[in-house]
């Protein structure tokens, strides 16, 4: 019978009820969707990492990375790279040559990383060819065409055709340089990746650093994303000599990200969460108010205060399980048909979120994993929100109320 | 055998004490047995509305003792006190007596669902009320398509489905036109002498007076007459 009281009693002011299953349903929707943004922009920024950055795995010569030492090639190279790329998880593997140097124009230097890449393959890991903007990229019978990042470009004022030296120093310590014209400018989602890395053919490059046909990269794109951790570890010991790094840890500040975004959406949760349990705070007292006399009524004749509060709770629970399930399917709705089509975030500024390396284009997850946090959340906000109005009808005193 | 329903003691309630403090009700007794039929009169302000509020428990005298079938309510707790009235009071107000979302049969029942009352002496007990005050027809109606006599009938039924120890109204026929306020009598009055259901009800209008076995006048909180208008019984004719 509590039940019946509570369940016609939201139909009572339908105005009101509706209120509050759109405040729970629009507090449902936006938790969601935040966290469907988040998700999205997270598996769109690990995905760039992966396949326009790092891949998934790198080797080098165990102390390559601390300064760059030309020296310092893969022992074995063309041979360790065929045994990776003969690895069945293995779907491709590049070679790079890497030196740091100095891009030089008649009016200006800039310190760059230089990549000797293969064509060919570094446009299968780092997609590199579809990164072009302007210019035709490599040509097969050049070896002195290079292609730099667009922010570079603007900031030395290059244009495809455009000659620029490098300068840097070879195996022996002698400074070397070389001639190079702009073949193609590139642009990535990672502003400021695009202004250090430039990209020369493996053979010039080896040239004039005197490593024939050494290098000192191999990066590798796995079939999936799920075993990384475990691939790493066959090849370390496959290789005990070199270093093996997975993405997480040549891009800690991705990894990073991972595991701080989940306490941002949180945080943004939290503040849908306290406006929907003003308005529900707000809604229920109205309620009450309006229902002094009835609820002083209900007391007079024997209610007592545990049935008075069950109605009470019953109502508000009646309220928000209707309004959840509206929020969910529009949330799912919105994300499913945005997870297709791609959300746009341009009008956001394109630069700004290519400066932090996001790629304009989002394509929302619908957060599984963390639809039962969200809906305990809210149903648990509905709840404490309505304590505060439970306990204004509680203390009402039969007399008082009826005499209104 | 105690045929003893209601024992005031002395007492008195006693608004605004620390301002202008009124006497709204100053030294009462009274006492009232099982199966009596009482009015209570007296002009505006006279204490009628607080008298019953204190018998009926949901008011607490600021002294004396009221006691009802033998438990003095003026020491219960308030949470005792809501169960005491469930068990032992029927409550009849003067309007908007009904929850609204609830048909009449519902309202009934919901005092007995409070009592946990099994479901068959439930059906039982709400079909002879509502034979009892003529609404069968009416069982499933709304507070809101029922008239403002017929609301109060089933406001009746409902105060007698706890099977109190007495039924308390005030002013039950205030805002009924004197057909439905007879009528409202009759029932009251037919329930009395079928079910030995004691009344107590406040009313202004003579001819409700005149159906009252023992009428009880109060004037400025105080208890100047007791008479009984049909002098059946051993109530004692006093005049003061
Ligand atoms: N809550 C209150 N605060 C202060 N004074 C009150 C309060 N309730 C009643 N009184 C006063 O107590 C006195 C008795 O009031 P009560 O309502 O019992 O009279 P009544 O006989 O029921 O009157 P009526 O016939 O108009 O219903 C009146 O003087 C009234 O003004
Ligand atoms: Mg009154």
């Amino acid at each position: 019978m509590l039940f019946a009281i509570a369940f016609r009693n939201t139909w009572r002011n339908r105005a009101r009820s509706i209120i509050i299953m759109m405040s729970v349903a629009i507090g449902l929707f936006s938790g969601i969707a935040v966290m469907a943004l988040y998700n999205g922009l997270l598996r769109s920024r690990v995905r760039t990492v992966i396949e326009a950055e790092t891949g998934h795995i790198q080797l080098h010569a165990a102390n390559f990375k601390k300064d760059y030492d030309p020296a310092l090639f893969l022992h074995n190279g063309i041979n360790v790279l065929q045994q990776v790329r003969s690895l069945p998880d293995v779907k491709t593997a590049a070679p790079r040559s890497i030196t740091h140097g100095m891009l030089s124009t008649p009016t200006g230097s800039s310190g760059v990383q230089v990549n000797g890449v293969d064509p060919e393959t570094e446009y299968r890991v780092s997609k590199l060819n579809r990164k072009i903007i302007e210019g035709q990229g490599f040509s097969a019978a050049k070896t002195n065409e290079i292609v730099v990042g667009k922010k570079l470009a603007g900031k030395m004022k290059l244009k495809p055709g455009a000659k620029v030296v490098l300068t840097f120093t070879d195996t022996t310590g002698n400074i070397v340089a070389g001639a190079f014209r702009v073949a193609a400018i590139y642009q990535s989602n990672n502003a400021p990746l695009d202004e250090k890395n430039v990209y020369v053919t493996m053979n010039g490059l080896n040239y004039l650093l005197g490593i024939g046909n050494q290098f000192h990269e191999i990066t590798l794109l796995l079939q999936k994303d799920d075993n990384v951790k475990q691939i790493q570890n066959t090849l370390q010991q496959k290789l005990p000599g070199y270093q093996v790094e997975s993405w997480k840890e040549i891009s800690p500040e991705t990894e990073l990200m991972v595991n701080t975004i989940d306490e941002y959406s949180f945080i943004i949760l939290v503040i849908i969460m306290l406006a929907l349990a003003f308005g529900i705070v707000n809604t229920m007292f109205m309620a009450i108010l309006e229902r002094t006399r009835e609820i002083g009524m209900m007391i007079a004749l024997g209610m007592n205060r545990v049935r008075l509060f069950t109605l009470i709770l019953l109502e508000t629970l009646i309220l928000t399980l209707a309004g959840a399930p509206i929020g969910l399917l529009i949330a799912w709705a919105l994300t499913a048909y945005y997870n297709k089509t791609g959300l746009n975030l341009s009008i956001l500024g394109k630069d700004m979120l290519s400066s932090f390396g996001y790629s304009t284009i989002v394509y929302p997850e619908f957060p599984w994993h963390r639809l039962a946090a969200v809906f305990i959340l809210v149903m648990g906000t509905a709840l404490l929100s309505c304590l505060l109005p439970a306990a204004k009808a509680l203390r009402l005193q039969p007399v008082a109320a009826l005499q209104r | 055998m105690n045929n003893t329903v209601i024992d005031a003691h002395n007492i008195s309630r006693v608004y605004n004490p620390e301002t202008i403090p009124v006497y709204a009700i100053n030294n009462v007794h009274l006492h009232l047995e099982k199966g009596e039929f009482t009015a209570l009169v007296g002009p505006s302000g006279s204490g009628k509305t607080t008298l019953l509020n204190l018998i009926g428990g949901l008011d607490k005298p600021d002294s004396g003792h009221i006691i009802i079938g033998g438990t003095d309510i003026t020491s219960l707790r308030a949470n005792e006190l809501i169960n005491f009235r469930l068990h032992n009071i029927g409550f009849v107000f003067q309007s908007f007596n009904l929850i609204p979302v609830l048909t009449a049969r519902e309202n009934v029942e919901f005092i007995m669902l409070l009592q946990k009352v099994k479901r068959k002496e439930r059906d039982k007990r709400v079909i002879q009320l509502f034979k009892q005050i003529g609404l069968e027809d009416k069982m499933n109606n709304r507070p809101v398509q029922l008239s403002g006599g017929q609301q109060q009938r089933v406001a009746v039924a409902r105060a007698l489905a706890s099977k109190p120890q007495f039924v308390l109204a005030d002013e039950p026929t205030a805002n009924l036109d004197s057909a439905a306020a007879f009528n409202l009598l009759d029932i009251m009055a037919k329930l009395n002498k079928e079910e030995n259901t004691t009344f107590i009800f406040s009313t202004h209008d003579q001819r409700v007076i005149e159906r009252a076995k023992r009428v009880i006048t109060l004037v400025d909180g105080k208890i100047t007459a007791d008479t009984a208008a049909v002098p059946l019984t051993n109530h004692k004719l006093i005049v003061t």
